[in-house]
């Protein structure tokens, strides 16, 4: 009975129904879109990090993380080699070495990290290649070939074909010194690593350091990179004890840290707008009930309890709540879903963003049910809540004043 | 308790005018007018041991021009400071290159030292402020503070000096978190010509991570006396003197 008298009322003010239905379903609409973007311009950011340079695991001696000096490489990169090449769950794999050196054009002289890389293998681990935007690539034959980030290019004034000397340490602590001549000049977006990195053959520069069978770490990626936690992991149980593998949560770890104070930022930011609709419909609620005082009254003097006026005013809410959220929440997941297959692309925001060392171009939806589900939840509760002190107010009156309100 | 207060006050002055006065004696006789000196570096680290045999000319604390002798893949590499700015010849290369700020924290020639050391672009009396700590004749102990728009590496320096031979002792110096970094400590001190100079100096970084690391280096010919050619402190030595 209570049901139905709950379901007459609320079409029976259509206006102030309506409005309820639409601000909540509004709400939820907003939040779920609103966190899908949030999510997806972070596991996009961190994706483009993880694939551009970073990759998606790491194999390094314990402590390299800390301190990337020659006292923590990898002394025998082939032994590692074979323990990888066995490992079914790997789907690329290959050493990098890694170092700080002098880079020397003319009069400019610039500290940078060389990477010492394997050109044919690193096509397939990372996006040195593909950011290639003057003269070509390296490749595994190369010798005194340098491929250099556009920004390091352009504070060393050099271009394709210049000579530029490279001065370092060797593993023996002599001074490695050589001429290399610009091969290629690559952009990835990421300023910084643009405007530091330089990359050479690691064979080559592994006669220039000595460090033949050496290599600070080996880049990883798994058949599938959803499983590299739990592949990481079992990596973990195999290697000799003085080794480590580490998943690019550990690799990127400031930038996660980043990610999830951007995120904190984000919902604190939404909730003053939630915190504002929240009002809204309990205004609504409370405008609604007290225009219905008299019949309040009534009920309660044909023997309806202040319990019983509760239970059909909190009804009467659920249901308009419940099927705006419920609609609410199946047309953000679709909008979620669809920008997740169809992201936004919006020319220059690469640009805009570069700045901040971030790589976009295109603005994407992360959809996951599972967070849907919460904030459905969420924002269930949160309208549900907002009848509550109506409902407490009304119930404060008694029968005779509810009788002769005006 | 007015003269009490100002009494105290007087002797901070006064200890660190004479802390002032000590480091700057310290630093007059270590420098000289004019130096010329042959020193042999011993490198220890977990990679192994390395000997490099160096030569160098210096005038004062702005110029100075070093050239390496020893081992042979690193021979007839030169350094030149002038004032602030560093230059390094490479031979193998035939370049002059401008050592960059960035650089001067990078370890020179795979030591323990900085470029910064080699360069002494800062200079104890100069930017830090000195304070007497401890005074037990004839060694004192004194703290430096670097001044607050001093451009320096340290949080701090606290150095034992003997006051008699205005030599160091030890330096131990310290980061921005007043943590213990490196200690540095002088031994066989001998009369050489007009001055008298530790021969033997030694570099401990304080670094768990580099327990086995050490830097020694020992004078093995020192001239204070007989000006430098100032042909030396050009750029167009570098190339000149590399051989």
């Amino acid at each position: 009975m209570l049901y139905s008298l709950a379901l007459k009322n609320i079409l029976a003010s259509k206006g102030r129904s309506i409005t309820t239905f639409l601000l909540s379903l509004f709400t939820t609409v907003l939040f779920i879109v609103y966190v899908a973007f949030m999510d997806g311009s972070h596991v996009q950011i961190i994706q483009n990090s993880v694939e551009i340079y970073t990759g998606y695991g790491h194999i390094n001696v314990k402590g390299y993380e800390e301190a990337k000096d020659y006292d923590h490489l990898i002394e025998d990169a082939a032994s590692i080699e074979t323990l990888l090449g066995k490992e079914s769950s790997l789907a690329y794999f290959s050493p990098r070495f890694e170092t700080y050196a002098l880079l020397s054009n003319k009069e400019i002289s610039i500290g940078s990290m060389i990477g010492g890389i394997i050109p044919s293998k690193e096509k397939n681990l990372s996006r040195l290649q593909s950011a290639l935007i003057k003269g070509t690539y390296l490749d595994d034959n190369d010798t005194n070939a340098v491929y250099l980030g556009s920004d390091l290019a352009k504070r060393l004034k050099a271009d394709l074909g210049d000579k530029i000397a490279l001065i370092g340490s060797s593993l023996d602590n002599a001074t490695a010194a050589d001429l290399f001549t610009v091969k290629g000049i690559f952009k990835t977006g990421l300023f910084e690593f643009d405007s530091n990195s330089a990359f050479v053959n690691k064979t080559y520069l592994d006669t220039l350091m000595m460090s033949q069978n050496k290599a600070s770490y080996f880049i990883l990626r798994f058949h599938h990179d959803k499983d590299t936690f739990k592949e990481i992991a079992s990596l973990n149980q195999k290697l000799p004890r003085e080794y480590e593998a580490l998943s690019w949560k550990d690799l990127l770890s400031a930038l996660v840290q980043a990610m999830e104070v951007d995120s904190l930022f984000g919902y604190l930011s939404i909730s003053i707008f939630f915190l504002v609709i929240f009002f809204v419909i309990m205004i609504f609620g409370y405008v609604n009930i007290y225009t219905r005082t008299k019949q309040i009254g009534l009920l309660r003097a044909l023997g309806f309890t202040p319990g019983a006026i509760k239970k059909l005013l909190f009804g009467e809410h659920l249901i308009l709540i419940a099927s705006s959220v419920l609609i609410g929440a199946l047309i953000g997941s679709a909008v979620s879903y669809y920008f997740h297959i169809h992201p936004i692309l919006i020319p220059g925001l690469a640009d805009m963003y570069k700045d901040y060392g971030v790589v976009i171009d295109s603005i994407a939806t992360d959809f996951n049910p599972l967070t849907i589900g919460w904030d459905t939840l969420a924002i269930l509760l949160l309208n549900s809540l907002s009848i509550g002190y109506p409902i407490r107010q009304i119930n404060k009156l008694s029968v005779t004043e509810t009788m002769r309100y005006v | 308790m007015k003269y009490l207060f100002v009494w105290l006050i007087s002797i901070v002055f006064v200890f660190a005018d004479e802390a002032d006065d000590i480091v700057k004696a310290v630093e007059k006789n270590l420098r000289g007018d004019y130096m010329y000196a042959q020193m042999r570096m011993i490198v220890t680290s977990k990679r192994g041991q390395r000997t490099v045999k160096v030569e160098s000319w210096s005038q004062g604390d702005k110029k100075s021009f070093i050239k390496i002798l020893y081992p042979k893949q690193d021979m007839g590499i030169t350094f030149l400071k002038l004032d602030t700015q560093m230059w390094q010849y490479l031979p193998k290369i035939e370049r002059i290159i401008k050592i960059p700020p960035s650089m001067m924290l990078q370890s020179w020639m795979g030591s323990d030292f900085t470029n910064d050391d080699m360069v002494k672009e800062s200079s104890m009396s100069k930017d830090y402020d000195a304070r007497l700590l401890l005074k037990k004749m004839p060694i004192v102990t004194i703290e430096l503070i670097p001044k607050p728009n001093a451009a320096v590496v340290w949080g701090k320096i606290v150095t034992d000096i003997d006051i008699s031979r205005k030599v160091p002792l030890k330096e131990v110096y310290y980061d921005d978190q007043m943590q213990e970094v490196r200690i540095m400590t002088f031994s066989d001190i001998r009369q050489a010509g007009s001055h008298i100079l530790p021969m033997k100096m030694e570099l401990q970084p304080l670094d768990p991570d580099k327990k086995q690391n050490r830097t020694q280096v020992f004078f093995e010919k020192v001239n204070y006396d007989n000006p430098i050619d100032p042909a030396y402190f050009t750029k167009q030595a570098l190339k000149r003197f590399s051989n």
